[in-house]
């Protein structure tokens, strides 16, 4: 914990399902931590496990193969030091089952995104995607 | 992402620039794997990398692990700290070439 009492804020932001879009969210990320003055190095690590759920979206809810115009939302919550970050997609839908990391030991190209997330993040959870989202996964962590 | 190359000997430097995501990950491979395949030791420089995802780790490995089946290593120089962060998480420092 940061001993820092955060901002309570949410924004959320709508971005194309492909990869060139990782970019523009972590940009996203990087502004909203700006507002809810979030330190530098637990600020680089929380860009990373966000991006690196989004490239999930990409490469496995849509196997990189996404309509022109689908979208994926990401939404950042911070309320009593709490952050939330959801995303939203209508790819396949993932069976939580089945998310799971190589074993670290095990060098080898790959695997390695939902370790980062892992690590970083407090918990994982994937809900029940409202309509017309298929897939909702919420990252969290206290600040 | 940007890059540069310098030849001297039989050491190939390539100099990256910028952020290395998914978006950018074959491009890298297509400047760095041809040296590697030519048998030229290989150092990358990534001093102007300021981010790099589980993408850009997974070519560290595979230039690394590409190097060793052809009798040549791939050494990592001057990484700055937010990908030294990325590459410790991943558990990569004694197994990489770091300089």
């Amino acid at each position: 914990m940061s001993g820092i009492a955060h901002l309570n804020h949410s924004e959320k932001k709508a971005f194309l399902v492909n990869s060139s879009s990782l970019k523009d969210v972590r940009s996203f990320c990087r502004d909203v931590f700006e507002k809810l003055q979030i330190e530098q190095n637990l600020k680089d690590e929380l860009v990373l496990a966000i991006a690196e759920a989004a490239q999930n979206i990409v490469k496995h809810a849509f196997k990189n193969n996404a309509a022109a115009n689908e979208l994926m939302v990401v939404q950042i919550s911070c309320e009593n030091n709490k952050l939330q970050i959801a995303f939203y997609d209508r790819g396949t839908p993932v069976d939580p089952k089945k998310v799971k990391h190589r074993e670290i030991d095990n060098v080898k190209p790959g695997g390695l995104g939902t370790f980062f997330i892992q690590e970083i993040m407090d918990a994982v959870e994937f809900k029940d995607g409202n309509k017309p989202w298929i897939n909702h996964l919420v990252l969290t962590k206290q600040l | 992402m940007s890059y540069k190359i310098a030849e001297e000997g039989n050491i190939t430097t390539i100099h990256l620039d910028g952020e290395i995501d998914m978006d950018v990950v074959e491009k890298a491979k297509e400047v760095i794997f041809p040296h590697i395949d030519s048998g030229k030791e290989v150092h990358l420089n990534l001093s102007q990398v300021q981010y790099m995802d589980s993408s850009g780790i997974s070519v560290l490995i595979e230039s690394h692990q590409k190097a060793l089946e052809k009798n040549t290593k791939v050494v990592i120089k001057d990484v700055s700290k937010s990908v030294l962060k990325v590459i410790m998480m991943a558990k990569l420092e004694q197994i990489l070439n770091l300089e």
